[in-house]
């Protein structure tokens, strides 16, 4: 009966719409793993503007096929800030810091890519036993909006920078962004406008905090926080 | 009614434009103003059963009207205590830059905290606790130490993770949600909760533990509390109070909103199962860690993780007089914490420094806020007359009339053993002949005067809570039942 | 007036089209490439001129080697020419011999040319051409299990192992050709490429670096026809993996519908322009990025694995 079911789900294709929203959201994962993997500050922090331009591009193309002319000014919105204005923020602090290679990741390479697979599994396994959308099958864009989740956890975790950590919390709030969009695209603008600029203040707080630990500490490597301990 | 529930979501935040603009004398005492005015304005609202406002954007119900209580007085103490204790350092320029940014900050995170109460929706109490963390995240960092610096930006991350893993909370029950509300429609409580028994089950299973873990991680549970020692130490002795004692309750909130839904959606045993698991981690490691500890504010900290543990394993119980009891040490608590980190200040300035190795004799250098500071820890202890005793009475009354007595054994025993920590520090400190290089005296009366106005109400609400506000707490235990 | 082609015409034209082509890919990818850095670039046809010189000149073959030298570039260029009868090139519908094998035949071929290659670098006794087998051997074991995954997830999608359905099944309809697990393979696969034709950042297609030469250090002693077959079979790799990834995965349209020789004939040039563009994609990679350290070239193998890895995962539990 297994093989029986795989071949429903092998052989049924979602509908076009939905592949163009899953699609999208590949990118996003992808962009999610490249930085994990990437070894510059700078390019992380890039990787995560073009993340959040994934993440536009998809509430423009939820908007054309679900008819939520909201979702055009909440692209726009999302865009300028998340993709041009928060990491304009973080390059500029970063422009100060003498050094811009992010450490290396506190486990091997082989080890952070399978446990970031293993994560990947876990969040679609848990989207997969969970019937969202009123029972339907689940969209594959919410297992991978949860594996972004998890990714970025990963990724504040395992590297030992300043930088990094916040990248994660971004791209933490991407992988909700694309979980929100793919199921809760009916939230009144007003909402989602107020997580905007939530966030930007978020952002603000995290620039305002890394210039500072790099202000004190000449550095932006997180070892040295550690001297608050039990 | 309605301009009421207005006034209380305007004034914080008015306050705090003002400090901004007006010279740092005139804030400070705006600050004291618009806390007792938030109080006031709380009183008004607690005989009302529910109050709706701004077109039911803005809605109090009983529920609500507890924390709120608890939130506005400590925001009204810690300005009065805040005026006494701060003494920023540097030449009048730096001095007064301080104290704007510090009143300013403190008037936007009481107003924050308030917001998160009082609004209706789930969407933008989220909101609003995020605006609640960026702004205490900054004001951790405010003193611009390097151990500040360090606990503010471990608290910020943290906090932040939390709160996203929170958001997907939020979307994952408005996706239960849109099974039976259709695919757009706004989180208000009343309507969620009406139509919260049509709801999957499993999107909501999923969804209040991802609000546990998430909202956990800002209540301080274990694990995912390892933010809370360093923030609370470090953070400016005002701002640790007000995050011990009102934001961590302002998280349980938005955990007992999920809980609310969750209860009528899937029934109690789950949620119960899953709060007792987090309290009795937080209570077990809190217990543990207490005794070792070195730091004044870090030990009231690790008391703070302790009691937001009590809370959990409180809710678990599940009978309504269990229920009650936790709402009342909601109060308690604000009041005792408060009371207790306005005396750690008081030692802090008496003796520059919170190292308790090098802090012997407190009763005999201040001869007030000594005293009270013993009274209230041991009121932390749970010893009668505090309201927190009464408030563990029922906790624990509550739990044994259920089936599962070990939960309420366990909770007993690690409730001691934090207690005896907690003692034992208190008295180190505090007992014994004050050195000859202390001059006894207080260092400000309006320290005093805060913690008395500190003790009065935690003592208050031990003896004879008042009639309207047993009231109150009845109503809202019903409303966290599975009734209306 | 439609003329039928049969069956085995059109799989002898496509062998033909392959080994005919696979230079003019090889030349235009130069050209490109030097114009992209600004130089006036070799002739594309340049590949056609290198060959036939070298045909006419003579082979030099070690004292110490054995049969195996001779062969080896005679065994790889016949996998090469046997490996396009078994993948959709101009057809949409599957070809008789089509069935001799499918994915995972088609990669064991391909390995066996490797192989070969090789084992006659190795008979050299010269050390950079053991370097450059023993390399090649050593990063191409790296980066097998991505071509293994690579295979279930077509396997899972279509039921069997033929790349025929999965280009059927791609074509069906916009939303099969973009469900996560077929961009997933696509990626891999595309990746995979990179690493087995040499490319960045893998390694420098041009010039002669020793220290980072993989594929290219193999035939380095081979001269006269034998280095010109090596050569011509290593061109019609590229061009095979080019085929697999358009026909197969990225873009397959243009195929022929029918065995009307008109609708074959057109299927040559719309191949040839796939390639072209993949080719060009693959010009403005190498132009972009420098090429990896040869330690970090496993880091490469390991991105590439993990999205093979995850077409499969989205597939089963992704539920796409």
């Amino acid at each position: 009966m297994p093989a029986l079911g795989l071949l429903g789900a092998a052989t049924f294709a979602p509908p076009a719409r939905s592949g163009g929203a899953d699609a999208i959201a590949l990118v996003v994962l992808l962009t999610q793993f490249a930085m994990l993997r990437a070894p510059l500050a700078r390019s992380q922090v890039r990787l995560y503007a073009w993340q959040s331009t994934a993440v536009s591009a998809l509430a423009i193309f939820l908007a054309s096929t679900r008819h939520a002319p909201d979702l055009y000014a909440l692209a726009a919105l999302s865009f300028s800030l998340k993709a041009v204005l928060v990491p304009r923020v973080v390059l500029r602090l970063l422009r100060d810091a003498p050094a811009d290679v992010a450490t290396s990741s506190r486990l091997g390479v082989a080890t952070t890519v399978l446990v970031a697979l293993a994560l990947s599994v876990f969040g679609f396994f848990v989207v997969g036993r969970v019937p969202i959308g009123g029972g339907s099958l689940p969209a594959p864009a919410l297992g991978m909006a949860a594996a972004v989740v998890l990714v970025a956890f990963l990724l504040a975790v395992v590297r030992a920078d300043v930088v990094s950590q916040a990248v994660g919390f971004f791209s933490l709030e991407n992988g909700v962004s694309v979980a929100g969009l793919v199921v809760a695209s009916g939230l009144p603008l007003l909402v989602e406008v107020a997580f905007l600029f939530d966030l930007l203040a978020a952002a603000v707080a995290f620039g305002i905090l890394m210039r500072a630990h790099h202000s004190r500490a000449k550095t932006l490597s997180a070892d040295v926080l550690g001297r608050l301990r039990g | 009614m309605s301009w009421d529930l207005f006034a209380v979501a305007i004034v914080p935040v008015a306050a705090a434009v003002a400090c901004w603009l007006v010279p740092p004398s005139a804030g400070r005492a705006l600050t004291v103003t618009s806390g007792a005015a938030s109080f006031a304005l709380t009183l008004l609202l607690v005989p009302a059963s529910s109050v709706t406002a701004a077109g039911g954007w803005l809605r109090v119900d009983a529920l609500s009207t507890v924390f709120l209580v608890a939130v506005s007085f400590l925001y009204a103490a810690t300005g009065l205590f805040a005026l006494g204790y701060l003494r920023p350092a540097g030449h009048r320029d730096a001095r007064a830059r301080y104290s704007r940014r510090f009143f300013a900050g403190l008037n936007l995170f009481a107003w924050s905290m308030s917001m998160a109460l009082v609004v209706n929706e789930l969407a933008l109490l989220w909101v609003a606790i995020e605006v609640t963390t960026v702004v205490s995240a900054l004001l951790v960092a405010i003193d611009e130490t390097d151990v500040a610096t360090e606990a503010a930006w471990k608290y910020l991350l943290l906090a932040s993770m939390g709160l996203g893993v929170a958001l997907l909370a939020t979307v994952v029950m408005y996706d239960a949600g849109s099974v039976v509300l259709g695919g757009s429609y706004d989180l208000f409580y009343p309507k969620l909760l009406a139509a919260a028994g049509r709801f999957p089950a499993q999107a909501v299973r999923l969804s209040f533990v991802l609000a546990l873990l998430g909202y956990g991680t800002k209540m301080g549970l274990v694990p995912m509390h390892t933010w809370l020692p360093d923030a609370h130490s470090e953070a400016p002795t005002p701002v640790s109070a007000l995050l011990s004692g009102s934001l961590l309750a302002v998280s349980f909130y938005a955990i007992l909103r999920f809980y609310q839904i969750a209860v009528r959606a899937i029934g109690p045993a789950f949620p119960r199962g899953a709060l007792l698991a987090f309290g009795v981690a937080s209570l077990g490691l809190a217990a543990l860690y207490l005794a070792g500890q070195r730091d004044l504010k870090r030990l009231l900290a690790y008391s703070s993780i302790e009691h937001m543990g009590v809370l959990a394993v409180g809710m678990s119980f599940g009978a309504p007089v269990a229920v009650v009891g936790v709402l009342l040490h909601v109060l308690a608590h604000a009041a005792a914490k408060g009371t207790a980190f306005f005396g750690a200040g008081s030692v802090l300035r008496k003796f520059g420094t919170k190292d308790m190795t090098r802090i012997r004799g407190g009763l005999g250098a201040l001869p007030w806020s000594g005293p009270m500071l013993v009274l209230a820890v041991l009121g932390l202890c749970a010893l009668p007359p505090s309201g927190i005793f009464r408030s563990e009475f029922l906790i624990v009354s509550g739990g044994f009339g259920d089936p599962a007595d070990a939960a309420t054994a366990v909770l007993v025993v690690l409730v001691t053993l934090a207690s005896l920590g907690l003692t034992w520090h208190a008295s180190q400190t505090m007992l014994e002949a004050t050195p000859g290089g202390v001059v006894p005296g207080e260092t400000s009366r309006l320290i005093v005067a805060a913690m008395l106005v500190g003790l009065v109400a935690l003592t208050l609400l031990g003896l004879h809570p008042p009639g309207q506000l047993s009231d109150l707490l009845t109503r809202a235990a019903r409303e966290l039942g599975s009734g209306t | 007036m439609a003329v039928d082609l049969a069956p085995v015409e059109i799989q002898a034209l496509q062998v033909l089209t392959i080994a005919a082509c696979a230079p003019l890919v090889s030349g235009a990818i130069a050209h490109l490439e030097a114009r992209l850095q600004g130089r006036r670039g070799p002739r594309i046809l340049q590949p056609y001129y290198d060959l036939s010189k070298l045909f006419h000149k003579e082979t030099l073959i070690p004292a110490d080697a054995s049969w195996a030298f001779v062969v080896g570039p005679l065994l790889a260029f016949t996998c090469y020419l046997v490996v396009p009868l078994l993948i959709p090139v101009l057809t949409a519908y599957p070809l008789p011999f089509g069935y001799l094998g499918d994915i995972l035949g088609g990669g064991f071929i391909l390995g066996l040319a490797g192989f070969a290659l090789a084992v006659a670098a190795a008979e050299t006794g010269s050390p950079y051409a053991q370097l450059g087998s023993s390399r090649a051997m050593s990063f191409g074991a790296l980066i097998e299990p991505s071509i293994l995954f690579v295979t279930f997830t077509v396997a899972l999608v279509t039921t069997t192992d033929l790349p025929y359905f999965e280009a059927a099944a791609a074509r069906a309809s916009l939303g099969q050709a973009l469900r996560p697990a077929h961009l997933l393979a696509a990626i891999a696969f595309f990746l995979v490429v990179l690493s087995d034709t040499g490319r960045i950042p893998v390694e420098t297609h041009t010039g002669t670096l020793e220290f980072g030469m993989i594929d290219e250090a193999r035939t380095l002693e081979h001269s006269g026809p034998l280095l010109a077959l090596a050569r011509w079979g290593s061109a019609m790799k590229q061009l095979i993996l080019y085929t697999i990834l358009v026909d197969v995965f990225a873009a397959p349209w243009g195929l022929a519908g029918t065995t009307a020789l008109g609708a074959v004939l057109v299927a040559i040039p719309v191949l040839l322009a796939k390639a072209l563009g993949v080719g060009a994609i693959f010009a403005v990679l190498d132009n972009s990025f420098s090429k990896l350290r040869l330690f970090k070239i496993t880091e490469f193998m390991a991105g590439a694995f993990l999205v093979a890895v995850l077409a499969v995962l989205a597939l089963y539990l992704g539920g796409g």
